[in-house]
């Protein structure tokens, strides 16, 4: 084959030169015999060519068909996210290849890693054909496994030239990771046996979690956890073990995210607030209609216009910068009517007092009433925190890889409501607290001192007056 | 609109209670089906009852999510596509009312095996192994392939899918949980492999920019493409020969047998192949 196909070449090459060399008519009583010549030629020189080619074609057979060639080796991924192959975890092999044109193949082996296991059930052999290897003939093949060779005997030779594919289940390769070369052999109708090479796959060790998640299952106590449907749904501790990880990458992204949002929508709230208060009717309406408008929709809806909508107006911006200015452009309108609050909720006389001190308006809000509201609206503005963070998860259904989105996937995989318990637990991490903080400052504010510093002053007092 | 479901539950009854005089070859699932569908409708003088436990009785509650044309959609308000006509046609086989709930499609395999929430998952279920351990799976009613689908101005065309595809960079949108999703991961693992929570959203976000190219189900890719997004095209059709099938939780082995039997009624009368002919 691989002889014949230079000859091939070589052949159309000469043609086409010749054609080239003798296509233009000369002129004159020359031309016909110059064409006659031309085509003798040309048809002597093609059936040599051909003569040739098939006779080398014919010698170089025996040696030189193409052997059945690998086109494809891969595993599933069996990480609870992503593209990785672990070791020492369930996952499945496809392997795909192509049988030589003269060869019709009876059996196909594969041989896996030392160390490798995998069951035939479910093990599936398919012959692909047809334009775009679209039609799939089941073949109903004789599998058996012996060590780490997997064979799969058709029950009667495959026509030459055909494609393949192998897919094994419940392999299981070792726990180390590493690159797994895969050999393999097949078995021509002739019983002539040849190797092959059926590429490889890349794995990767076990994590240290995955690997506690196992012991965990083989234990007995975990066993009979299970066994309470309630127990397995909501808290299956090996898939608690493996959602940890999974999750928290997506908590410190969620906190990265509020984390810039957050700061940024203070002062774009205040600005708001200024100009929904200021004397120029055009300011005021601007706000006003801003406010309105953010408030009056779901965040949900305001996610899914940014997203899929902003792109299409030939804006393009990645989703996480996406994420984090859409939460705080929809956190700075409540933002505005918290600091609007606060900023009326100061007395008007401090205001008076402020000018007739001789400040100006800038000086007077920047310098008496801005500070004082500011004292007023930390725990609204901290309730305002709680609920951006917990407003992060909408951003899970556009593609943001946060706390919701991670705990999706392993849902989706494990069939198992886990891991939303432990993304809830992973938010009440920083809501708890916070909403403690809140408490505390709402009740100083309301002018109750926490207890041990009221009976300090109480003892201050009885001091004093004794 | 309760009048005329009483009535289509008592059509249902009778033909069920006719194609089981008709003889047809599992008299024992049809003649109980048949019974349920009588004391719901409370035309039948036996109140036998069922052997199969239902979330509501006389009720087949079918869970489905409606994003993925033609398999299941909405249309002018209304649930359609060849598995909501399956699901009614599996219902009326079995005597007994149709009752769709819609669901996100990662969602309806956790919620089967809770229970709760539907009897049936019915919204292209493809049989795999991995499932099979959460789920027990009907036989199977239909068999499609997976696609690639991109922009037609994105540069990756029929001749380069396989290698363009399989770039760092290269953001491939998938519905969260399908067989797309994991066959996108396993053989596109240079490529950022993106979740959504169903297929429409997938093809806006490629539309949009946010992704280079949606991995799915054939029959889906191509339906959106002729509907919706003209402006996208298949550069890649992988048979991987999945059969779609209902999913029921393995605490009900009754029903997953009585569906599989209303199945082999409607592939033995051609109600299957009929509703092939009309949704692809």
């Amino acid at each position: 084959m691989a002889v014949w196909l230079p000859n091939c070449l070589t052949a159309d090459a000469i043609h086409a030169r010749a054609g080239h060399q003798f296509a233009p008519p000369s002129p004159g009583k020359d031309v016909t015999v110059t064409r006659l010549a031309d085509i003798f030629l040309k048809a002597a020189l093609a059936a040599m060519l051909m003569m040739g080619s098939c006779a080398l074609l014919v010698l170089a057979l025996p040696m030189d068909a193409r052997a059945l060639e690998t086109a494809k080796c891969t595993a599933r991924p069996n990480g609870e996210s992503g593209s990785d192959v672990y070791g020492g975890k369930e996952t499945r092999i496809t392997w795909e290849g192509l049988a030589g044109t003269e060869e019709p193949v009876a059996a196909l082996s594969l041989t896996l890693p030392p160390g490798t296991t995998f069951s035939t059930d479910d093990a599936r052999v398919t012959m692909l054909s047809g334009e775009n290897n679209m039609d799939r003939t089941v073949i109903d093949a004789e599998v058996s496994a012996e060590g780490e060779t997997f064979t799969a005997k058709f029950p009667e030779p495959a026509p030459a030239g055909g494609y393949f594919r192998i897919e094994l289940y419940q392999v299981f390769f070792p726990a180390d990771g590493g690159p797994m070369p895969i050999t393999g052999s097949y078995v021509l109708d002739n019983g002539t046996e040849l190797p092959f090479d059926a590429g490889a796959v890349q794995t990767i060790g076990i994590s240290a979690t995955a690997q506690l998640a196992e012991s965990l299952e083989a234990q007995e106590w975990v066993q009979a956890w299970n066994s309470n449907k309630f127990l397995r749904l909501f808290f299956n501790p090996p898939i608690i073990v493996e959602s940890i990880p999974i999750v928290f990458q997506g908590f410190l992204l969620a906190i990265a995210i509020v984390a810039v949002s957050f700061p940024c929508a203070i002062p774009l709230g205040l600005l708001l607030a200024l100009m929904r208060m200021s004397k120029i009717a055009i300011l005021r309406g601007i706000a006003s209609v801003y406010v309105n408008i953010v408030r009056g929709t779901p965040l949900f809806l305001q996610i899914y216009i940014a997203f899929f909508g902003l792109p299409l107006a030939g804006i393009s911006i990645p989703p996480f910068v996406l994420g984090f200015v859409v939460l705080s452009m929809n956190s700075a309108a409540y933002m505005c009517e918290i600091m609007r609050a606060g900023i009326q909720s100061i007395p008007g006389g401090q205001t008076e007092a402020a000018r007739s001190l001789g400040m100006n308006g800038a000086q007077t809000m920047i310098f008496v009433i801005i500070p004082q509201t500011i004292r007023r609206v930390i725990p609204t503005l901290t309730s305002e925190f709680i609920l951006l963070y917990k407003d992060t998860s909408m951003l899970a259904a556009v593609g943001v890889m946060e706390m919701v989105y991670n705990a999706k996937m392993i849902v989706a995989n494990t069939g198992s409501i886990t891991p939303y318990i432990v993304a809830a637990l992973f938010y009440l991490v920083i809501t708890l607290p916070l909403a403690k903080v809140v408490g505390n400052l709402e009740r100083r504010l309301d002018g109750v001192m926490p207890k041990k510093k009221r009976k300090q002053v109480a003892e201050q007092t009885i001091e004093d007056a004794s | 609109m309760k009048t005329k479901k009483l009535g289509a539950v008592l059509a249902c009854g009778v033909l069920a209670a006719s194609l089981g005089l008709v003889g047809c070859s599992s008299p024992a699932g049809s003649s109980s089906a048949s019974s349920a569908a009588g004391s719901s409708a409370g035309s039948s003088a036996d109140a036998e009852t069922t052997e199969v436990a239902l979330l509501n009785d006389g009720q087949l509650t079918v869970i489905t999510s409606p994003d993925y044309p033609p398999f299941e959609n909405i249309e002018n308000g209304e649930l359609v596509g060849f598995e909501v006509d399956l699901a009614k046609a599996i219902a009326e086989e079995m005597g007994l009312e149709y009752n769709p709930v819609q669901m996100q499609f990662d969602t309806i395999i956790p919620a089967i095996t809770a229970g709760g929430q539907g009897d049936v998952g019915l919204s292209g279920f493809s049989v795999d192994p991995d499932r099979a351990k959460e789920i027990d799976f009907t036989t199977s009613y239909y068999i499609d392939d997976q696609a690639v689908a991109v922009m037609k101005d994105s540069g990756i065309t029929k001749d380069n899918a396989a290698e363009s595809l399989n770039a760092a960079g290269v953001i491939i949108a998938v519905q969260t949980g399908t067989t797309g999703e994991t066959y996108a991961q396993e053989n596109f693992p240079n490529a950022t492999i993106q979740g959504y929570g169903n297929s429409t959203d997938c093809f806006a976000a490629m539309q949009s920019g946010q992704a280079t190219a949606v991995c799915t189900n054939l029959a889906v890719v191509k339906r959106m493409i002729d509907t919706a997004y003209n402006d996208a095209e298949v550069v890649l059709e992988v048979a991987t020969g999945e059969e779609y099938a209902a999913v029921v939780s393995k605490d009900n082995p009754e029903l997953t047998k009585a569906v599989n039997q209303a199945l082999q009624q409607l592939e033995a009368d051609g109600t299957i192949q009929e509703l092939q002919d009309k949704w692809f």
